[in-house]
This record gives C-alpha cells, structure tokens and sequence, in this order.
C-alpha cells in the first residue's frame, strides 16, 4: 500500500492504495466519481480518458501510484456550475452522444484537442486525433460536428480580437 | 435537412385498424405534430455530458463483495471435479460455488423462451415439427463445459483484484472432448455432438412456403442463379461491458439486482424463475445503459449469480465484466449460411426464389429470432412469386447467438441483393434496372410475399431514385477517374432493402398529472441511447397539449415499471406511442369528466384545447395542471393506465448507396461516400433518427469491413479476445454520411410509425460489399467474402490472372 495524493478537479485528495490500483480505479473506486468509465482495460477504446497534468490520458493505464501530485481533470470537473463547457454544449446540441458511455472520454479527449490546437482543427485532425476514443452508437458523425462546432466557439472566442 | 410533409391526411390516419377510435383518439390525432417531428435535443444529455449518469458498475452498496468467473478454456470438456481448496485459503475469498452447488440448491435454467411467438413470427420447429430442445441454461453446468469462456465457477472475494487471483487458483479437472464450431460443418454427419439429447446438432428444420410450386418453376425456368454465402459471426461490443450489482435482503426476502439490460421486466420474470420464487420478490434496476444492439435483451448467468451469492454470503456481489470476458460470452450476432437460388425468365422477370439457411445459436439456443426474422424476408424488396426455405439451427461449441442489430435482416438482404448483382452480371442485365423491373410496386401495397409477411407501406422505387440522386449516382464516372489519377479504384455499390419490426406484442402506459406542474409518464421499454425520455416526451406532450419539458420518462425500476416489453426489434417507439396515445385519450376523457363535475355541465360541453379544458360557448376554462390539482380530493390523483397488445409488425424500407476507393497495392478500403433513404414510417424526432441511422450505418459496414468473431477450427479457440484483434468503425475510417427520412405513414398503427433503429444496418453489409467487388470488378472479382480486410482484397485482386488494361 502507498499513501498518495491526487488533486482531482481542484480538490486534493489523499488516500492509502495497493501499489496495483490504476488511476481509473482511484477515481471511480475510491473517489466515486464514477463519469470516468472502463469500456476495455487495454488502452483501446479511451472511455476512460482524463486530463493528466494537461495531456489526456487513458487512465486505465496509468498507475494511481504514478500519478502522485498530479492535477487531474475529470469529466464531472468541466461545468461551471450550471454553465456548461462549450464541448458539452455542442455534444447535447448536435447529438454527439447516445448512450453516453464513451461521452466522458470523447469529451475530455475533445476539450484537450481544441486546446492544443487552439481551436484550429479540421475534420481529417480531429477524426486522426479521436481514433483513440471508440463509440458504437454514434458511426461518430455527430461527435465529429460536434467537436467541429466547439472547435469553432473556441476561436470565435479567443480569436476574436485578431 | 429537408424533410418531407408528413401525410395526415384524413384517409391516412383513419385507415387505422387499431381499436381505440375514439373522440379522444381522434382529437390527438388531430393535436399531433406540435412536438412531434421536430430534431429537439436530447433531455438526457445533460447527465450524461456531466459524468452523472448511472450505468450499472456504477452502483454500489454497503459492504458489497466482488465476483470473479472461472472460465472454461476448452470448447468442449467434461468437468471430472472442481477442487477449490487452494483457492478458498487465498486472503479475502468469501466464496466459490460451482454446478453442483447450483443444482443442489435447486436453481433452475434461464427461460430462455427462444421461438418467437407473435402472431406474425415465422413458426420454427424441430425436425419432427416438434417443441425443439434448446439446451437447459443453468447458471453453472454440471457435466460438461460446451463453448470457450463458459463460466464453470464463480469466485466471491473482498475485492476485485483478490476475487481474480483466487479464480486463477481454482483447479478444475477436464476431460476434453471433440468439439464442432463451424456452422455448415456442424450440420455434417460425423460431427461432434453438443448435446446428447441432438446427436446430429441440427435441431430446428422447417420448411415454408411452397415447394412444389418452386421446384416446378425452377424446373422450367429459362436463367437459374445460384450462390452461397456465410454471413459470419461479430459481437456486439457495447462500449459499457455488462455489469451486475445483486443484493438479498435477509428481512423482505427480496433479490435487488443493478444490471443494465434491454428491458428490466424480462430480466426480473426470468431470474425469478431461476431462482425459484415469485416475481415480485425480485426487484431489477436498469438505468443508463451503455449500448445493447440485442445483446443485453437476454439474461446472463452472471446476473442470476450475483443475486444467488448474495443470499448465500449474506452481503452485495458486484460482477465487472473485463472487456475480454465481454468478447468471449456477450451473446454474440448473425452467423447465418445461406445458399440461395432465384429463376429468371428471358426478360429478367424474377420468377421463383429457393434458399435453404442454416443459422449457428452457440453451444445453447437462447433466441431464434434472426432465423425466424430472415426467414420471413428472404424475397426481399422483389416480387417474386413464389419461394420455398428451409430453415434450421445447429448448435455448436461456440458462444450462445441472439439478435443483433436488425437481427436475420442484413442477412438475408445480403443474400438477395449479392444475388441479383450476379444475376445481372451473368445475364448481361443492368443491375439497377433488373430491381426496377421487379420492385414491388406501391400500387400493390399491402402486399403479401412468397412466405407470408404482410408488408404494410412503402414507395420503393422512390426510395431508389431518390438515394440515386442524393448520392449523385451519375456523376461517378468523373469521381472514378479523379481516383483513377491518383493511383486508386473507385467502386459504388447499391441495395435495397425491407424489413421487419415486430417484437414483444405487449406494452403499458401510465400517465399522472403530478402536482409539481409536471407529468409523469410510466413505461416499460428500455433505451440503451436511442433518448426515449425525449422522444416520448414530446408524443406525450403533443397528445395533452403541454410544453415538453414538464413532461417526464419513468422507465428501468421494476417496481415502478411492471409490465414492458423492452426494447428490440424497432418496437418501442411503435409500441410505446400505440399505447401513450391510448393512455392519452383515456386521460382527455377522465379530464373532461372531472372538468364537467367541476363546472357542473355534462361531459359532452367540455372541449379540450390547447392544454385547457373549457365550457363550449362560455369563458370557463381550466387548464390539465389545475383540473389535476383542483379535483384530487374529490376524484384523487389525475392518473390513467393503459395496455396494450399489439402484433401486427410494420416494415421499414429503403435504399443506400456506399462509394469505395481500393488501394490496389495494399488492399487498403476507403469509404469515401455514404447515402441512405430509410423510410421509418412517422419520425417523431429527426434528430435522433438520423442519429439512429448512422451508428446503424457504421455497424452495418463494420461487419461487412473489420468485424470478426474468428475462431481457430482445429482447436475451438477465439481469435478474437480484445480490441486488439477485432476491427472496429473508428472516427478515422468512417465518413460523414448523407442520410434521408422517407415517411410513409404506417397503416397498422394510430401514429404511422414504423421504426428507425435498424435500416441503417440491414442493407450496409451488402451496399459495402457491392462497392469494393464493383471497385475491383476489372481483375474479375465477381465475389468477395466479408470482412473486406486489405488482406482480403489484396488476395483478390493478386490472385487474379486479369490485369486491367
């Protein structure tokens, strides 16, 4: 067993866990902050994908232990209050989600892409840069318009003055 | 978008024969279409864009343990003895269980129940035309382990972690045995026997149609066309793996079980039965549910598991699925060989089909639905008028089939749509203009085929033309060879397809006036994403004239829901609306009543209008939220239930075009373009219909370009065990697709639906296969077997002797 200490959305938190608990398991098990999902265990399908220190991260795959004093972003961390981030806004307005179990991941992977490329993104980026995140119900024509259409508030935003 | 004006006219709707035609009937009807019809986002979104919806591993309770499986790694093995000694001494075991213990405590099999049963279902029998054995399903088995994966014990742990170890500690001793995976070989004499009780395997042969009739016709007929093909095997692969939460209350004697499924009513009826007590002391919860296509509508032993382990440790069992577990016993899709036979005359009339379809269940038969559903459409869009099938099963040591995505329909479809492409290649037809020459007419509608289904509506040769145009069918030749200048082939490939929608005939409605200014809406279907608590809501809505946001879906607790038949086959939104409708027009009627008392006049002074129930001629008027309020302690609360029984099916139909570019070096597949016109009856909400479309569309084309449940012949083992090694539509191989909603209303039922969960599958699997043989056509591949992995089109087109000039 390790102590350890992980900010998640803000909040530090620090707790005793065996050296094999990945992340995903920290956040879900431990935390209860259960919008982060497994969908695979092999680092394939990105359900689990959260913001690690500014990188989106399938944290299945990352140790909790490896993960000390990491700031941590999860899916439930995005919305300011009742405000919405914009990448929710455009999945619940083009319908980029369905069951919504790949929805946490798709979004944290989304939000993550329109900020490193500072919303300059077009479709064959973003279909290239979400092959790591699977959806079944969606063919994902709904989540690419979706991440299209957030890409485009983001500049409409922060490019504004340019 | 575009989308076409609905046809209300009154010939449409009152070519209704449904019971029901009631005044009230009548002014919903007429009250249609405010909500109804319009893409309005989903009210579901916002919990599941926050992290905040509830999928079944994220339920836990108090003091709850974990499960783990003990798994049968041979397809075929005799179980001598199961020793658990080792495993029971590792830290935090609770408990193992096994066959024995299952049958010593007197659990009985699934009830799996899988011949459909409506009315319309094509009636599938044993060889002797009897009941067929369709293997006992009990949460353990005792004697032999029949399919890879098999679950033999199960491990109950303090953690997850320590319940996996443990498991890998049991020590079971095998015997193996022969064991017989493939489907035609299966059905082989000499073939090693699944069950004692089928020595042959085969245990459902039926014949329909007319025999006679069809050999005397081929006999004569001027052009035979013939063909073989083996629609193969994929898995659903929910993104959520099934999950199980099962607690017993020592004091209530009640089992309570979290376990997303497709319809929690099932689950609750069948489990209690297993477990061997009455239905109300089971109580089953299915909330958000992560995807289920059909995979989750049956039940699965781990939930039966949980809940009996549960009673035996005295605390909650939760049992996470590993995605591997999912690839190896989620009940699994299609496996269909079918050989099937059309005759032509001179002019290409088609004159009689023939098919003899051969479907693999799995180790034990837990639905005959694709079979069935197939059989039923095996002349597809064509009027041909006679046909003859011979329908049967096999069991094999593979895992368990169920209905899949549109189930026994993109089977069949692909049968007859490769067929007539040959039939036009081997007879110099033009392959379009073969289908018009034999589409059934609209004129002919309802139009009854060669085995018995009842089509209800449809403009099928609209359909065509209009996904010709959509697609810009006439402009291929310069796309081919703008692909051509770069070094690639360019192929098209175009189907028409029908289908059924039938499903569990029964379904209810509960409809309150709430005091809180909302209403509440009751009913036993179970989406797994396709926003039923939206699109319902707006029916509702529509029906009692109020905003649709006061208007809320209660679905997934059996103790609120109690009858429902789930959510398959394209029925809910058909068999829902049939009954909110009903459940609505009681509703007018209890408020007209109440509204007469209140204003002291007879009923027949009270009309109802937008949302307000008034004195005809006067200016007393009260609206349905004050009438609910203001009569509750007189009458109680303003609340009405309704049944409904409903089995006459409706038929979905339509057309798609896919566009493929080949990379002849490599075999490498490109779907550059994709149209579709899927007539879905009436849309009650577009968005979340072409929404349905194209993730029906990505599933259809994933079977017919990567997915595969490949398994090894000579050992029984899956090859397919992780994302690693089963090709999956993923955002970089899928395009945008131009996608259409055809609305010929439905006669069958009072709202005109048909249903849009499945059209987007049904025909992909050959509109794909079609463009990619169409692509490579010049090296003289005339047939291509699915999945059209680079692999598979590199062998062709190299294999070839005919180089393209």
């Amino acid at each position: 067993m390790s102590s350890i200490t992980i900010s998640v959305n803000g909040t530090p938190y620090t707790r005793d866990v065996e050296d094999r608990t990945l992340l995903v398991h920290f956040i879900r098990d431990h935390l209860a902050l259960t919008g982060t999902h497994v969908g695979c265990d092999t680092t394939q399908c990105g359900a689990c994908t959260v913001v690690v220190d500014g990188k989106a991260v399938k944290s299945c795959t990352v140790l909790a232990v490896s993960a000390d004093g990491s700031d941590v972003t999860t899916v439930e961390g995005l919305a300011d209050g009742d405000n919405l981030h914009d990448v929710q806004t455009a999945f619940h307005e083009h319908h980029g989600l369905q069951c919504g179990f790949c929805t946490s991941g798709m979004i944290m992977a989304a939000v993550n892409m329109i900020k490193r490329h500072d919303g300059m993104l077009d479709e064959a980026t973003v279909r290239h840069e979400l092959e790591g995140n699977l959806c079944r119900c969606t063919g994902y024509h709904n989540i690419i318009k979706s991440v299209l259409a957030a890409a485009e508030k983001h500049r409409q935003r922060n490019h504004a003055a340019a | 978008m575009t989308r076409p004006t609905p046809d209300i006219s009154p010939a449409a709707l009152n070519d209704v024969r449904q019971e029901g035609n009631s005044p009230e009937l009548d002014l919903v009807r007429k009250a249609l279409f405010q909500h109804v019809g319009k893409p309005i986002p989903r009210k579901e979104d916002r919990r599941l864009t926050t992290g905040k919806g509830r999928f079944s591993d994220d339920f836990s309770l108090p003091g709850q343990t974990y499960a783990a499986m003990v798994r049968s790694p041979y397809p075929h093995a005799r179980i001598l003895g199961i020793d658990t000694a080792d495993a029971l001494a590792m830290p935090g075991v609770l408990t193992i269980l096994t066959g024995q213990d299952v049958r010593d405590d007197g659990l009985l099999p699934v009830p799996h129940n899988p011949v459909p049963s409506t009315n319309f279902d094509m009636k599938l029998t044993a060889p002797d035309g009897g009941i067929p054995f369709i293997g006992p399903h009990y949460l353990l088995p005792t004697d032999k382990a029949r399919h890879v994966g098999e679950a033999v014990a199960i491990v109950v742990a303090e953690t997850s972690a320590q319940a996996v170890d443990a498991a890998e500690q049991v020590m079971v001793d095998y015997e193996e045995l022969p064991h017989i995976t493939g489907t035609a070989a299966a059905a082989e004499p000499g073939a090693a026997s699944v069950w004692d009780e089928v020595p042959d395997n085969v245990f459902i042969d039926t014949k329909f149609g007319d025999w006679a009739a069809t050999d005397a016709v081929f006999a004569s007929a001027r052009h035979v066309v013939r063909a073989d093909f083996h629609i193969d095997r994929v898995t659903a692969m929910t993104l959520e793996p099934r999950a199980a939460l099962g607690s017993f209350d020592e004091e209530t004697g009640r089992y309570t079980l979290y376990a997303g499924s497709g319809g929690a009513v099932r689950q609750k009826g069948e489990l209690s039965k297993v477990l061997g007590v009455e239905a109300d002391r089971v109580r089953v919860l299915s909330f958000d549910v992560g995807g289920n296509f059909g995979a989750r509508n049956r039940v699965y032993v781990e939930f039966g598991l949980v809940l009996w382990a549960s009673r035996r440790i005295g605390r909650p069992v939760k049992f996470t699925a590993t995605r591997s577990e999912a690839f190896l016993t989620d009940y699994q899709g299609r496996d269909l060989v079918t050989k099937v036979e059309l005759a032509l005359d001179e002019n290409g009339k088609f004159l009689a089909l023939r098919a003899d379809n051969l479907s693999n269940v799995g180790a034990r038969c837990v639905s005959l639905s694709p079979l069935s559903k197939g059989s039923g459409l095996i002349t597809g869009s064509y009027d041909i008028p006679i046909a003859a099938l011979r329908a049967r099963a096999v069991f094999t040591n593979t895992m368990c089939t169920q209905a899949y995505r549109s189930s026994g329909r993109p089977e069949v479809t692909y049968a007859i749509e490769r067929l007539v492409e040959l039939a036009a290649l081997e007879l110099g037809f033009d392959p379009l203009e073969l289908r018009r020459k034999n589409l059934i007419p609209e004129s002919a509608m309802p139009y009854t085929n060669a085995v018995g289904s009842i089509y209800d509506s449809g403009q099928y040769e609209k359909n065509m033309d209009w996904v010709l145009r959509i697609a810009d069918w006439d402009g291929f030749d310069a796309r081919k060879a703008q692909s051509a200048s770069r070094g690639k082939l360019r192929g098209r490939g175009f189907a028409n397809y029908v289908e059924s929608s039938i499903g569990s005939p029964r379904e209810r409605a509960e409809i309150e006036i709430k005091l809180d200014g909302t209403v509440e809406v009751v009913i036993g279907t179970q989406p797994s994403g396709q926003g039923h608590e939206t699109s319902f809501a707006q029916v509702v809505a529509d029906m009692i004239q109020v905003p649709v946001a006061k208007v809320w879906i209660v679905l997934g607790d059996t103790d609120i829901v109690s009858v429902g038949g789930g959510s398959h086959s394209g029925r809910s939104m058909r068999h829902a609306g049939t009954v909110m409708a009903m459940a609505a027009a009681d509703l007018l009627t209890e408020g007209r009543k109440r509204a007469a008392d209140l204003f002291d006049t007879e009923m027949s002074g009270i009309e109802f209008e937008s949302g307000y129930f008034k004195v005809t001629g006067t200016n007393k008027a009260i609206d349905i939220f004050a009438l609910g309020e203001q009569t509750r302690g007189t009458h109680g609360p303003l609340r009405v239930a309704r049944n409904n029984e409903m089995h006459t099916p409706v038929y979905p139909n339509g057309a798609a075009i896919c566009e493929v570019e080949v990379d002849p070096e490599t075999g490498l597949v490109t779907i550059v373009g994709y149209s579709t016109i899927d007539d879905v009856g009436r849309c009650i909400n577009p968005l979340i219909v072409h929404g349905q479309t194209h993730g029906g569309i990505a599933q259809g084309v994933g079977q017919a370009m990567w997915e595969l449940c490949a398994i090894e012949p000579e050992t029984g083992q899956p090859l397919a065990g992780s994302l690693m090694d089963y090709g999956m539509p993923r955002s970089d191989n899928m395009p945008f697709f131009n996608c259409e909603i055809a609305e010929v209303i439905s006669p069958t039922n009072p709202l005109g639906i048909k249903a849009g969960g499945e059209g987007g599958t049904t025909p992909a699997l050959v509109t794909v296969t079609n463009a990619v043989i169409d692509a490579v056509k010049d090296f003289g591949v005339t047939n291509l077997a699915m999945p059209l992995t680079p692999f598979t089109v590199w062998k062709a087109i190299h294999q070839s002797n005919r180089h393209p000039a």
